[in-house]
């Protein structure tokens, strides 16, 4: 068979496959162009999951009759006005949303540019490209797709069901809204049901507890950091706010939504330690940095991106988190509490109360004598016989009671936390232990018989190539031909069972897929963990008074406190609202 | 099978065989012991199909016959039987079951048929010759404390036994490591020995081992394979399949040119180092020796607890330098050495050490040094 030039039509729909797999790449790629049309604005309708009809109506610039005309040629676009791949402002630049569309449905677009008078249409169906006709619209452009993926029943056979097409259009929408918060999205159903409704938000926080929650926006810190022209803004959720899965982490780049792995992999590395090896942090951040900085031409959907100083981005990232949720300090999260709430239950009916005899004076007496406080004598400094500290002066208050040899009961300036002292303890044990292992290096075991490990070429540079940090973790490896490492001395606090050859391979994979040897230190950590387990207070010790403020105090004066190494809340607190809430006085 | 045993006798032969079978087993009959009575002598054997251990005691057998019955329960009610007391074992025509009778106890057991049991003894095992007991006692007990227990390298779980030649003279020797450390020990080729091949008997099977050298004197018969070993003591017989794995050319590990010689109390060395290394509270234990001429300086340092030293009157010549061992590796080695002195020659802080009895060449530990 000869070689020949395809048709164009074709050619927009192999382009098309790449662009539009799906109707939300439609209504992501619809509503970035009503977006660099700067539209204040933004409405999308989908019908039957966006495979019968999607419209997006926006009130940005419009296009005139002849633009019009320009706009679902291949390649044609206003975003680059001077040719220039590396100075990329606009969300769109190439050129290939509106044809690649327009190959596959039946596509109209009606626009009117502002100031102008006229509002024209066009039709385009598989393709083919029909004639200009007047219409009658507001300013603005209303693009309407209908049956998607019509001229390409493959595509069409391998859609999920309408339900989860629109679960996932509107999750495309809302990514962008978070990243434009000034704009009002909408988002309607077919049988004008609201999906989405968000107003125009005046600042970021809003927008995002609009659409994350409010236990997100509640229980998360306020990430702000700039390095050489790169600034990094958003929310961070605090670690006990963590979730299952990794999709609540929506990374920007630029206002564009990306699920880029160096940019995952840097907001692991933050968390690491404050959440355990199956619970993923939530965060919403917003990179900025300038375009020529980086490169978002990599990716048909522009999911990834690429930087030019990825190591500059990634110390960026994991700096201003660890900064940040270092100092949330001992904060756990609201929502703790929020469950706590939920499992206090209003006492049985009074009625059945009344109903048991009541106790006769004789045995009042006898009960009092039992819970009588022990003469004076016997307890030499109860915790109000000492200097009368006032509770405001902490955060976590002042201790109270201990509660079956397990819990903290402290009392603060407006309501009272609960301490769960093992858990308290372990984190205060561990913060130490890993202080001491940064300022004193991490000792390493010198190894008789070194470990050759075999490793695919690749992986073998890679790991070669890291040689050096993994030696201040103890490491120490040499290449050792191609496609193999030695490893001459480990950390000696692994011990003697560690499995050098699991631990390279592990280290290698991390390396090619994150960018970064997470599986050494969380080893060392792991070892670190379980001696502070070993090493700190046990639940069912009894605690004096004076133990527990001490153990409050080291608390607020530790980072990371509110969580243990698990993840898990190291304490709750109810506030007075919520307790009188229980009691019905609010 | 009928008989009637001594519960002493049973109880000794039963702890010996009882410890070689698993407390969980996915094949029933592992968890049994065979019990054979004939000509006077009940024979007990257990395996877990890798060591196998029978061992014979006289009994007072009224009827020939064999079974099998659970090991650990049977050893239990044993245990909890009166001293002196007589037991008797009945295996009737039921197979099914054994009764055991003691005074005014009665216990039914469940039992598997005897023709099940497997039999790991058999095949050829060419090479023989004899060890005494303390012989084989000190080639054991001085390398199985390096003995890995790391899996990924199988082939280190085990001693490596066999012969070669030291300074022109037939020597058998036993090498330990786990990569951090090295064992090894030799003695003069006891005859039948010199063609034999080189093999690895694991972990489990020295632990079985040391326990039955602990009670019986004399000689013990060496028969092996490339593949099985057997140890024969008197009336008990270990078998027990080999590591299948080639032990690491230990002898390129031993340096030779280590010319930084210390020589100190071995006694005086162990308890100085463990009182040093109680500052530490990491899990590596880290202990510092600083040499100078003819003073040690053993030191630690804590962050939580701060620090500690000792010095040590020593014999050292050569140019002052640090090393740093693991304290538990340091006293795992002192423990061995049964002399006065022990020998250290260092090369450099980075490079393997070899320790010695001064008194004693037959043993030679590697250590390697820590990097703090």
């Amino acid at each position: 068979m000869s070689i020949r030039l395809l048709p164009p039509t074709l050619v927009n729909r192999i382009a098309a496959g790449e662009v539009i797999e799906r109707p939300a790449a439609a209504v992501k790629e619809l509503v970035e162009n009503a977006l660099d049309a700067g539209a204040s604005r933004i409405d999308v309708v989908l019908e039957n999951g966006g495979q019968t009809r999607i419209a997006v109506v926006d009130d940005g610039c419009g296009m005139s009759s002849e633009e019009l005309l320009l706009a679902v040629e291949r390649h044609c676009t206003s975003k680059l006005p001077d040719d220039d791949l590396l100075r990329i402002r606009h969300l769109g630049f190439r050129g290939e949303a509106l044809p690649s569309i327009g190959a596959v449905s039946r596509l109209e677009i009606t626009s009117r540019p502002r100031g102008s008078e006229a509002a024209w249409r066009l039709r385009v169906e598989g393709g083919e490209k029909g004639a200009l006709a007047p219409a009658a619209h507001p300013p603005g452009t209303r693009v309407e797709v209908r049956d998607l993926f019509y001229a390409t029943p493959a595509r069409l056979k391998f859609l999920k069901t309408p339900r989860t097409e629109r679960d996932a259009a509107v999750d495309a929408v809302q990514r962008l809204a978070m990243a434009w918060p000034q704009i009002a999205f909408s988002v309607t159903a077919d049988e004008g049901r609201a999906l989405l409704k968000l107003a125009p938000a005046s600042d970021r926080r809003t927008r995002l507890a609009a659409i994350l929650g409010r236990d997100f926006a509640d229980n998360a810190v306020e990430i702000a950091a700039e390095r050489e022209g790169a600034r990094l803004s958003g929310l961070a959720g605090l670690p006990t706010l963590a979730r299952a899965t990794a999709k609540d982490q929506y990374l920007f780049v630029n206002g564009r939504p990306v699920r880029d792995k160096l940019l995952l992999g840097a907001v692991r590395g933050a968390y690491q330690d404050l959440l355990a090896g199956d619970r993923h942090a939530m965060v919403a951040l917003f990179l900025e940095l300038p375009a020529e900085e980086v490169d978002v031409n990599v990716h048909p959907a522009k999911a990834e991106v690429r930087f030019r100083d990825s190591q500059m981005v990634r110390g960026l990232i994991v700096g201003a988190l660890r900064h940040a949720l270092a100092a949330a300090g001992h904060r756990a999260s609201t929502t703790v509490a929020a469950t706590a709430l939920h499992a206090f239950r209003a006492p049985p009916s009074m009625g059945m109360l009344a109903l048991q005899p009541r106790p006769s004076a004789r045995e009042l007496a006898e009960a009092q004598a039992l819970y009588a406080p022990p003469p004076a004598a016997a307890e030499p400094a109860p915790a109000a016989a000492e200097e009368p500290e006032p509770a405001e002066l902490y955060p976590l208050g002042l201790a109270r009671a201990q509660l079956h040899d397990t819990y903290i009961l402290a009392e603060t300036r407006n309501g009272f936390v609960l301490v769960d002292q093992h858990a308290a303890h372990e984190r205060l044990v561990y913060e130490r232990m890993k202080a001491a292992l940064a300022a004193n290096g991490v000792a390493r075991q010198a190894l008789l018989l070194p470990e050759v490990v075999e490793l695919d070429e690749k992986a073998a540079a890679l790991v070669a190539g890291r040689a050096e940090e993994l030696a201040q973790l103890g490491l120490v490896l040499e290449p050792f031909g191609p496609g193999a490492v030695v490893v001459r001395e480990v950390p000696a606090l692994l011990g003697d069972k560690v499995e050098v050859a699991a631990l390279v391979r592990d280290l290698a994979d991390e390396l090619a897929e994150l960018g970064e040897a997470f599986a050494l230190k969380e080893r060392l950590e792991e070892v670190c963990g379980t001696l502070a387990c070993h090493g700190s207070v046990r639940a069912g010790r009894k605690l004096s008074v004076p133990e527990m403020n001490a153990l409050l105090r080291q608390m607020e004066a530790t980072p990371h406190s509110g969580q243990c190494n698990h993840g898990r809340p190291t304490y709750v607190e109810l506030r007075r609202e919520d307790i009188e809430r229980l009691f019905g006085r609010r | 099978m009928k008989l009637t045993i001594e519960r002493a006798a049973l109880l000794r032969a039963l702890g010996h065989v009882q410890s070689v079978v698993e407390r969980r087993n996915t094949i029933p009959i592992l968890s049994n012991v065979m019990l054979k009575a004939e000509k006077g002598k009940l024979s007990l054997a257990a395996t877990d199909m890798d060591i196998e251990i029978v061992e014979r005691v006289p009994a007072q057998v009224s009827r020939d016959g064999a079974t099998t019955a659970p090991a650990h329960t049977l050893y239990d009610i044993v245990r909890k039987l009166r001293e002196g007391a007589q037991i008797e074992l009945d295996a009737g025509s039921d197979r099914g079951s054994m009764t055991l009778r003691s005074g005014r106890s009665t216990f039914t057991l469940q039992c598997l048929p005897p023709e099940d049991y497997p039999h790991l003894a058999g095949g050829e095992l060419p090479h023989t010759f004899q060890l005494t007991a303390s012989e084989l006692k000190q080639l054991i007990d001085r390398t199985r404390f390096a003995i890995s227990t790391e899996e990924t390298r199988y082939y280190l779980n085990g001693i490596y036994f066999h012969a070669t030649r030291s300074n022109e003279m037939p020597v058998l020797r036993a090498v330990a490591t786990d990569g951090h450390r090295l064992a090894r020990v030799e003695m003069m080729c006891p005859e039948g020995a010199a063609g034999m091949p080189g093999v690895i008997v694991p972990r489990k099977t020295v632990g079985e081992l040391r326990k039955l050298i602990d009670e019986n004197e004399g000689e013990i018969g060496l028969a092996l394979s490339e593949t099985k070993i057997r140890f024969a003591f008197g009336e008990a017989t270990l078998t027990s399949k080999l590591i299948d794995g080639t032990f690491p050319d230990y002898d390129r590990v031993i340096p030779t040119g280590n010319d930084k010689i210390l020589e100190v109390d071995c006694k005086t060395f162990a308890e100085a180092v463990d009182r040093v290394a109680t500052i530490s509270t990491e899990k590596s234990r880290a202990v510092k020796l600083s040499l100078d001429k003819n003073t040690l300086v053993l030191s630690a340092t804590s962050p939580e607890n701060g620090t500690a030293t000792e010095e040590l009157e020593v014999r050292y010549n050569a140019a002052p330098m640090e090393i740093g061992f693991n304290s538990r590796y340091l006293l795992d080695i002192a423990e061995q050495i049964e002399g006065e002195g022990v020998q250290f020659a260092m090369s450099d802080a980075a490079s393997p050490t070899v320790v010695r009895d001064t008194a004693d060449p037959s043993a030679l530990y590697v250590l390697m040094p820590m990097r703090v």
